[in-house]
Formats: structure tokens, C-alpha cells, sequence
């Protein structure tokens, strides 16, 4: 079903989502909206680390730009709130591209560290100039839900609903991307870069490409960060939020889509589940700042160490093995290049 | 003029801290092939443990030398017991490039985690051992006071016990070996897996040193979410980067631009512009001249 008609399988998706939005209470709804912004962030990194190979450790940066940029063009220009989404889009996607640039001539440990100095940097430069709203940052209000909506529809609602219409619509135009010529370009590039310029991709653009679009989906969940919270400011965006991005993303497992929500709701629960084993022993302070942190970390540590590949992934090569040795084997797409008589591939 | 030798003294004693971090990242690159990102946090943990061991001893003097010790343990047993395990598990598959980074990643929000554990959020006070009060010329008051004049020594003798050890010893000629070609090291009967930690545990004393001068060199407070510490990561990274991420006295010489050029920026330009200036000299350091200065020229890259 989801292979043969991804839109209907959207739509359908979305409305039970919609139902079930109906049902829950307030605060269920809430995280429900956190989670849709996280598949959007996950989402992002994914493409980036997992598709074209490049490492972002400080995502959390380009989350920030997005969600001031949205909130500069709402309270300096007034404009409408899906409009301020487009902004966010725009301008975190420009600025991807300027750093995607530099980053498709870095490999590896370069590029993780000049992501991971910008996610440390730019909250210091964020409050050092006074547009920015320094330390306690700019408030991001969008304004009551729609009156035709009707009297019961609450604020917590409204943010939902947007903020999984923008995953829903950017899921299923990044699984577009992802399965288009481009798709295929970067997991050839990730593979093999050598063996993808000798087939003709152009490797460069190709990266540029995936740090650009990536950084925009980037800024769309910053600004819906923003718009949840009501707030942006430098502690929005802290560091952990970078980790807890990359968390999300071994959690999903790098290279697949099919992930993306464990990541979300792990990182939506997290600080719920630190909160109830604070107050279990007592709600003391120190539990309660620190445990999330400890959490999202040691979890990032642990699945690199046993699920290197994530979960999800772990059990389709197990399921691929077990078909094999049964009947026909069930693999995902592969990508192999042949070059004279050598031959390069992502079987293994 | 004094404006100008108040800019290279400052310069001077900042780059020595950098330099004691960039070796540090430079010492683990070359032995595992991973950039540390958690050498932040494990110079922050040995100024908490140099905060202890003063408050307990009594004695800075005491408190720098063992807390070092800790330090290169600490790191020795990250190296045995995290990067092993690493580095045999995810060898394969499109994660192998990154799982060690962002392995390193974790280890540091777990050890600002457990920092906030146990010390809180608060600022303790690491309070330096000699006087911070510049020596006085004639009328002028420099910026160097016997603090900075001990950071700048203490680094230097370091420095020279580095080099010693790296260019006049067997363990030196080993760690060089081990660093260069692995299997042919391993070929002519030098241990690589020790040599490797041994390599961890030099750079976790060299960090320990950061951190704990670096404390003592400011305001003395410290604090788990300190931005001072991540800078002195990304200081640390971007001097390593400079001298070509390969080479011991290409970081040294890193510090010493970087370190020299932010004093310029911060006392002639504006301190606030710091950051964006050491990013930009990053980020074109990269792009135009990405080997560094004095690292290898050919593909020895992850």
C-alpha cells in the first residue's frame, strides 16, 4: 500500500492523525505537535548524513536560523503565519547553501567539527546583537486558531495541526526527492565518490544540493519549534537540542526514512520519563535539569555501540538474512556501479 | 605600544591553553583516527577534580600534577573500554564514517550530565594559586601578572617534555610509528592497541592542563554549561586544524596564529566579534588550504 500509493497512504495517515487529535487532551496533543516537528528536524539529518554522507552535528544551529528568521519577518514585516514558514524556509536554505559550499569540500571530522563550532557559537553571536532580543529573545505568537474552526478549538490543537501538516507535506516531498534521480545521486556519492563521478554525477553540486535542501527542512522545524514554544531565543536552541537531533537520527537508523517517528517520540518522551523518575524520588531539581541530558547521551552512546545502523535497520538485515537462507531474499534498493571490470555496490 | 604588547601578551597566554587542546585533539587523531569533540568536557571534569583536590589538599601544586594523572587515565579508559568496543562493532555500513564522532558527541553530553550531577549548576570558584595583578614598568601596568607567566612556562615545559618524549624515546618512536603506518608498526613488534591508549592517555594529561589553566588563568569559575569550555573546544579544534590535524608543532604553531589574531580582533576590533572571526578563519582555512600548514600534503584522511 505505502509502496504503490504514497499519497493516499499520506492522507490517510494524516486523517487518522486528525481523529485521533479530536480524542486526546490538551497536553497529549502538545507533544503530539513536538513530535511532528522532530520527524521534520530527524528527517532533515537524515538526508543529509544518511543519503549524501555528509555529518552535521550541529543541526540545532540551523534550527535557530530558521526560527528567528520566521519570527523577524513576523514581527518586523507582520506577515501572515504561513508566510513566516516560507521565510524560515528560504532564508535557513540560503544559508545552508553558503555552509553546504565549504562543507562539500570537507570530509568527515573537518565538517563535524565546523557544524558542531557553529551550534556552539551561534547562540553567543544570537545574544550579542540587539535585533535578536539577546538572552530573552523575541516572543513568536501566530495568533488565535481561525474562528471558523469553531469555539472549542484550542490553541494546543492549532499547533498541531499545523505542525503535522508541514511533516506530512514534507515527508512526502522528501520521499519524492529521496526516490527521484537526486535520491539515487547522493547514495551513489555516500557510496562511492569516485565511482559516482566516473558515472557522471556531478559530486560537489550534488552535496551543495543535499545541504541546501536539507538545511530548509531544518529551518521549517525551527520555526515551528519557535512556534510552539512561543519564544525564540538562544535557550530554544541550546546544544543539547543538536545531540538530541543526532540521537534521533541513530535512532531512526541514518539511512532509512522508515524511522523517523521512533526518533520523534523517543525525543518527545524522554524528558517526560526523566520528569516521572524525578518525581518517583522525591522531584529534586538536580534529577530534573540533568537526567534528560544524561539520557538523550547515554542513549546516543548505546545504540552506536550495539545498533550502529539503528533498530529498524538492524531488524531488516536480520528479516533479509532469515530470507535468504528461506526462499527469495528481500533486500531494499541497491545501488551498484560498474566501472571497466571493476564493480562498486552497496550490497554487501 | 602598550596597547600592541598587551595584545601579544594576551595572545601569547591564550594560545598556550590552545595549544595544550589542540595537541590534545591532534595526539588521539593521530593514534584512532577520531577528533574528540568530549575533550571538552574531559577538561571540564579535570578542572572540577582540580577544584576538589585543592579543596581538599589545600595545595595548587599538588592538585595539577595528580589531576593530570586523572585525566590521563580518564581518557585511557575511554579509549579501552568506549572506543574499542566502537570502533570493532561499526566497522561496516554507511555508519562507520560516523559512529566514533558522534560517539564522542555522546560521551560529552554524558560527562556534562554527570558533571551537573554531582556539582550542580551553580559556579564553584577554582581560585588561583599566584597573583592575577599585572607587573608593573615604570608607570604602566602590563597585562602579564605571575599567573599568566606561569601558564605561559608551564605550557612550554610541556611542550618540551612532549617533544622528548616523542622524538628521543622508544615509546616516542613507537607512538610516531604506530601513528604513521599501523600494521607495519604492528609488523615490527610495536603493541598498536597499547600505544594507541598510551596515545589517549598523553592527550587526556594535556587536556586535564587545559582545563585546569584555563580556569585558573580567567575568572576561576567553573560551571558544567560553561561557554568558555566549548570555545576552548572549538578553539582547540580550529588551532589542530591550522597545523594540519597530523602534526604535534603545526598545533603549537596553530595556537599561536589563532591565539594572537583573536587578541588582535578583541582588543583593536571588538571582543564580541571573537567567535565569528575564529569561524571565518575556519571555514577559509578549510576551503583554501584544508591539509593545514604543516601537516601531510597526500590523502592520509579518514
Amino acid at each position: 500500500m505505502l509502496k504503490k500509493h504514497p499519497l493516499i497512504t499520506f492522507i490517510i495517515f494524516g486523517f487518522i492523525l486528525f481523529l485521533i487529535s479530536n480524542r486526546l487532551d490538551e497536553l497529549i496533543v502538545y507533544h503530539g505537535a513536538t513530535v511532528g516537528i522532530y520527524v521534520i528536524a530527524i528527517a532533515s539529518l537524515i538526508l543529509l548524513t544518511g543519503y549524501s554522507g555528509q555529518v552535521s552535528l550541529g543541526h540545532g544551529a540551523l534550527l535557530a536560523i530558521g526560527g528567528y528568521a520566521a519570527v523577524l519577518a513576523r514581527i518586523h514585516y507582520n506577515a501572515p503565519v504561513w508566510l513566516t514558514f516560507v521565510v524560515a524556509v528560504l532564508a535557513t536554505a540560503v544559508g545552508g547553501a553558503l555552509l553546504g559550499m565549504a562543507a562539500a569540500r570537507l570530509s568527515g571530522p573537518y565538517l563535524a567539527g565546523t557544524t558542531l563550532a557553529l551550534a556552539i557559537g551561534l547562540p553567543s553571536i544570537a545574544n550579542q546583537f540587539s535585533v535578536f532580543g539577546g538572552e530573552q529573545g523575541l516572543s513568536f505568537d501566530i495568533g488565535f486558531p481561525p474562528a471558523s474552526l469553531g469555539e472549542d478549538f484550542t490553541q494546543y490543537k492549532w499547533y498541531f495541526w499545523i505542525s503535522w501538516s508541514a511533516a506530512l507535506i514534507a515527508m512526502y516531498w522528501l520521499r519524492y526527492v529521496l526516490h527521484s534521480r537526486y535520491g539515487r545521486s547522493w547514495r551513489a556519492v555516500r557510496s562511492n565518490d569516485v565511482a559516482a563521478e566516473l558515472a557522471g554525477i556531478h559530486v560537489g553540486r550534488n552535496k551543495v544540493l543535499a545541504f541546501t535542501i536539507s538545511a530548509g527542512l531544518a529551518g521549517l522545524a525551527g520555526a515551528l519549534l519557535g512556534m510552539t514554544i512561543s519564544l525564540v531565543s538562544p535557550g530554544v536552541f541550546p546544544l543539547l537540542l543538536s545531540f538530541s537531533l543526532a540521537t534521533g537520527a541513530v535512532l531512526a537508523g541514518v539511512t532509512t526514512l522508515g524511522g523517523v517517528m521512533i526518533g520523534a517520540v523517543i525525543l518527545v518522551a524522554i524528558p517526560e520519563i526523566a520528569l516521572a523518575i524525578a518525581n518517583r524520588y522525591g522531584g529534586s531539581e538536580t534529577i530534573i535539569t540533568n537526567l534528560p541530558g544524561l539520557l538523550v547521551s547515554g542513549l546516543l552512546i548505546l545504540t552506536v555501540l550495539l545498533v550502529p545502523n539503528g533498530p529498524v535497520e538492524q531488524m531488516h538485515a536480520r528479516r533479509a538474512k532469515h530470507a535468504k537462507s528461506g526462499k527469495a531474499s528481500h533486500s531494499p534498493v541497491e545501488l551498484t556501479v560498474r566501472v571497466g571490470s571493476k564493480t562498486w555496490s552497496t550490497k554487501k | 605600544m602598550s596597547q600592541f604588547l598587551d595584545m601579544f601578551l594576551i595572545g601569547i597566554s591564550a594560545a598556550s591553553i590552545y595549544s595544550l587542546m589542540a595537541i590534545s585533539m591532534v595526539l588521539v587523531w593521530r593514534s584512532t583516527r577520531v577528533v574528540n569533540f568530549a575533550q571538552a568536557g574531559m577538561a571540564l571534569l579535570s578542572a572540577y577534580i582540580g577544584y576538589e583536590l585543592v579543596s581538599r589538599t589545600g595545595n595548587f601544586w599538588i592538585a595539577l600534577p595528580l589531576a593530570m594523572i586523572l585525566g590521563a587515565a580518564f581518557s585511557a579508559f575511554i579509549e579501552f573500554f568506549l572506543m574499542r568496543t566502537l570502533l570493532k562493532n561499526s566497522s561496516q555500513g554507511p555508519i562507520a564514517a560516523i559512529a566514533p564522532i558522534i560517539a564522542t558527541l555522546g560521551l560529552l553530553g554524558v560527562i556534562h550530565a554527570v558533571l551537573g550531577f554531582i556539582w550542580g549548576h551553580g559556579d564553584v570558584q577554582l581560585e588561583a594559586p599566584l597573583s592575577k595583578v599585572g607587573y608593573t614598568v615604570g608607570d604602566t601596568t602590563l597585562f602579564i601578572a605571575p599567573m599568566g607567566l606561569f601558564v605561559i612556562g608551564f605550557v612550554i615545559a610541556l611542550l618540551f617534555v612532549v617533544t622528548i618524549l616523542f622524538q628521543k624515546t622508544n615509546i616516542g618512536l613507537a607512538l610516531r610509528a604506530s601513528a604513521y603506518a599501523p600494521e607495519i608498526a604492528q609488523l615490527s613488534g610495536v603493541r598498536v592497541s597499547g600505544i594507541r591508549t598510551l596515545g589517549w592517555a598523553i592527550a587526556g594529561a594535556a587536556g586535564a592542563a587545559a582545563g585546569i589553566l584555563q580556569t585558573v588563568n580567567g575568572t576561576g569559575a567553573i560551571n558544567p554549561d560553561s561557554l568558555e569550555f566549548s570555545l576552548l573546544l572549538v578553539f582547540g579544534f580550529i588551532a589542530a586544524v591550522i597545523g594540519g590535524l597530523e602534526s604535534l608543532p603545526g598545533a603549537v604553531l596553530g595556537a599561536l596564529i589563532l591565539g594572537l589574531v583573536l587578541a588582535f580582533v578583541q582588543i583593536y576590533i571588538s571582543g564580541t566579534l571573537v567567535f565569528i572571526v575564529a569561524f571565518l578563519l575556519l571555514l577559509a582555512l578549510l576551503i583554501l588550504r584544508p591539509q593545514g600548514f604543516l601537516g601531510s600534503k597526500v590523502g592520509r584522511r579518514a
